[in-house]
């Protein structure tokens, strides 16, 4: 059964609801921990704890933090390659009527394995070797019967085309392809079903700077063709910033601040992003004795036994007594900028000197 | 005794396959002085895997060194050092076994290749621990537990008896990096070490092999994509293109004064973090076959400079005063000219 929503407000308070494409709210997912021969459980992995934002129509939104801190688990929730222990994920349908993807079983969620795609982070070991590239590229349209062979053919030579490989080489394996063509072969795997929304998991970090330039401008170009809506997981901050009109920062779990793209580059609200940006590489060696570079000291958080409060209180230069008791809530400063620090308002925070 | 830890001469790796012969690595000159970083950057599939696994002899079986040697200068004691040439070594030998993981190791690009999903990532680290010290098991499960919480993994005590795939990304890439280091190795291979780390922890990382190279006096060899991390560790620089180095120098002049058409358009195609988002510069044309490469300058169907002679005249070495060299017919011809007005 379809689980039909009333369209309703996010969670995160004084959001504009225009446009809303995917509304994410309290999102859990627990891998339990076993051990022993019984395979007894004996704790979580809180994967995902707590994760709320929004993506609107037509909008790429980034996702950054740590590593280990769940992008990938929140990326594969929403295309339901997992399952969420709890919350919601609510989807605004083209007509405009809303499903909570999280509660759907089985056959319920074939609608939305078209709507919704996931590119996967690594170009070399997300192809099957032992199929040509038209399998891979149409697999999705045979297994849920979307298209007859002849359909079929002309999508994938159409698509190959947009996204600049030889249709003549649809025969090819994909060993005889270079790391750029094959996440062009990813690319079209991901849009043959005309997506509304695609779920870009490290699409460019293996890629070399020049083909990292030519995907990251390819899919932009997609995005206005096809009025595509992102969700873009990178660790590569010039990118996020040069890709996204918003950003989402992540640590252990949980959702730690939201702001428009330029914003948080120049406004960080939260110490985990101050330290985060500070660590950005520099473009030029002259740069190495840059003074006031943030290094993130203690222990890194353990999300299956994360710390009291706030999480981030063992590392933060800011800490106060309060930060190791009271958790601090995702809330709005001004203008959908969204942070979960106690003292937000009173930090001055270093930022990115945009040029 | 030399500071010079290896020296790369002419090297030449070919893969003779059914579809014909794979020039992968087409003579390749490099130099890593002891102590120091050298970063090896260039386009996917120019052959910096294939030419770095060279200097441990794990070629694929395809893949034969032709020609060149990779001259090593081993120290064997404060006032001794013998040379070997690694080309000349059997790959199976008792010689290169000893030197493998131990004098020279090597992070390796893909962690799910190098890591068994069969054995837990405290077994693995353990066994290379075990194979080149004298410890006890039990001493090398103390150093393997430390090792892992160096490299930035919480819970060590717990994550050193987990499986790889219960691992994040960049969990497992710190797994792998902590193998690497754990027997104080005189070489660091590392390929792409910091590809599925975020920024912090990449940081971190770097600190950490700054640190060990400090202390140990170790030699990193780092191939990267990310010039920014180039910028920040390297002592100097080879950029290659298909199968050749075609420009070298230290890495303050390859950033701020580079000469070579194929790096300029690199340090071009970085995203700069600023006001305005403009539309990515890109390198056009694609990586050529590598079947049929191109003759002449090997740039040059993608070169915005190229010249008639860049499709028949191959490019030479070039030297600059400060062990800057290129290979490019534009300064060939400059040299020349200038050389004839002196005369
Ligand atoms: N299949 C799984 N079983 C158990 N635990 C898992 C599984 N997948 C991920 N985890 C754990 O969940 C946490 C989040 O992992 P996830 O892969 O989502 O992180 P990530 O933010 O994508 O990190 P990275 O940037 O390194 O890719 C980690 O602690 C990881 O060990
Ligand atoms: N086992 C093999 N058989 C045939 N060709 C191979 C083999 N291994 C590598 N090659 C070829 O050798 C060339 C160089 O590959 P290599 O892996 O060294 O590239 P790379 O510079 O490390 O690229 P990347 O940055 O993508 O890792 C490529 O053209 C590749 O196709
Ligand atoms: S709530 Fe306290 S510990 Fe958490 S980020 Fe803010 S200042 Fe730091
Ligand atoms: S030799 Fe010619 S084609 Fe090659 S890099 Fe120089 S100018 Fe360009
Ligand atoms: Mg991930
Ligand atoms: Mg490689």
């Amino acid at each position: 059964m379809t689980n039909l929503v009333q369209s309703q407000s996010s969670t995160l308070t004084g959001v504009n609801n225009d446009n809303l494409m995917l509304d994410v709210k309290n999102l859990q997912l627990y891998f339990p921990i076993t051990q022993g021969v019984f395979a007894r459980v004996q704790g979580y992995t809180k994967a995902a704890d707590d994760v709320s934002f929004f993506i609107r129509q037509g909008e790429t939104v980034g996702l950054v933090g740590e590593s280990g801190c769940g992008k990938t688990t929140v990326g594969r929730c929403i295309v339901r390659a997992y399952e969420p222990t709890g919350g919601e994920i609510i989807y605004h349908r083209a007509d405009g009527t809303t499903v909570d993807l999280a509660k759907l079983q089985g056959d319920e969620l074939k609608p939305y394995r078209r709507d919704i795609r996931l590119i996967f982070q690594d170009p070399y070991f997300s192809l099957n070797p032992r199929m040509t590239v038209f399998e891979i590229v149409s697999e999705v349209l045979k297994v849920n019967k979307l298209a007859t062979p002849a359909e079929m053919k002309d999508r994938v030579v159409a698509l190959l085309q947009r996204v600049g490989l030889r249709p003549e080489y649809m025969q090819r394996y994909p060993h005889a392809f270079s790391g750029g063509e094959r996440q062009r072969i990813s690319i079209a795997r991901s849009l043959i079903t005309s997506p509304r929304m695609v779920v870009c998991d490290e699409a460019v970090s293996a890629l070399d700077v020049s083909i990292r330039a030519q995907i990251l401008n390819l899919l932009e170009e997609l995005q206005a063709d096809f009025n595509l809506t992102y969700l873009f997981i990178s660790h590569d901050l010039s990118v996020i910033h040069h890709i996204c009109d918003r950003i989402v920062v992540m640590y252990v779990g949980k959702v730690v601040e939201i702001a428009d793209a330029t914003e948080l580059f120049v406004n960080p609200r939260h110490p985990y992003t101050e330290a985060l940006l500070s660590a950005v590489p520099i473009t030029n060696p002259r740069d190495r004795q840059a003074v006031g570079r943030i290094r993130l000291e203690g222990e890194i958080a353990d999300p299956s036994n994360p710390p009291t409060g706030c999480y981030f209180h063992p590392r933060c230069k800011y800490a106060q007594e309060r930060c190791k008791t009271e958790t601090p809530p995702l809330r709005n400063l001004e203008n959908e900028h969204f942070v979960a620090c106690h003292f937000s308002e009173e930090l001055e925070l270093t930022n990115v000197q945009l040029r | 005794m030399s500071d010079t830890l290896i020296e790369v001469n002419d090297l030449k790796i070919h893969f003779f396959t059914d579809e014909g012969v794979v020039r992968a690595v087409d003579g390749v000159d490099l130099t890593i002085e002891r102590g120091k970083t050298l970063c090896l950057v260039g386009e996917s599939g120019c052959g910096k895997s294939v030419a770095c696994r060279a200097f441990l002899q794990i070629v694929h079986s395809i893949g034969k060194i032709v020609s060149g040697e990779i001259i090593y200068h081993r120290r064997v004691d404060n006032n001794f050092e013998e040379t070997i040439d690694i080309a000349q070594l059997n790959p199976k030998g008792r010689q290169i076994r000893e030197i493998r993981g131990k004098e020279i190791s090597m992070i390796f690009q893909e962690p799910m290749t190098s890591l068994s999903p069969m054995y837990t990532v405290g077994n693995q680290i353990m066994e290379n621990i075990l194979l080149h010290t004298n410890l006890s098991k039990e001493e090398a499960r103390q150093l393997c537990v430390q090792l892992l919480d160096q490299v930035g993994i919480p819970q060590p005590h717990r994550l050193v008896d987990e499986y790889p795939f219960r691992l994040s990304g960049g969990m497992r890439q710190r797994a792998m990096i902590a193998m690497a280091l754990s027997c104080n190795p005189t070489l660091l291979i590392a390929d792409e070490p910091t590809t599925a780390l975020d920024v912090t922890t990449q940081a971190n990382i770097l600190d950490l092999m700054r640190n060990i190279q400090k202390e140990y006096q170790m030699a990193l060899l780092f191939i990267t994509h990310d010039l920014g991390v180039v910028a920040e560790i390297a002592d100097t620089v080879a950029v290659m293109y298909l199968g050749k180095i075609v420009e070298s120098g230290d890495v303050d002049t390859i950033f701020n004064n580079p000469k070579h058409p194929y790096t300029q358009a690199l340090l071009r195609s970085i995203p700069k973090i600023s006001r305005t988002r403009e539309k990515l510069d890109t390198i056009q044309g694609m990586v050529p076959n590598p079947y049929r490469r191109p003759g002449g300058c090997p740039f040059h169907p993608r070169c915005t400079q190229a010249m008639p002679e860049c499709s028949t005249m191959v490019p030479s070495v070039t030297r600059f005063s400060d062990g800057h060299t290129t290979r490019c017919l534009l300064y060939e011809n400059i040299t020349t000219k200038q050389f004839a007005e002196l005369s």
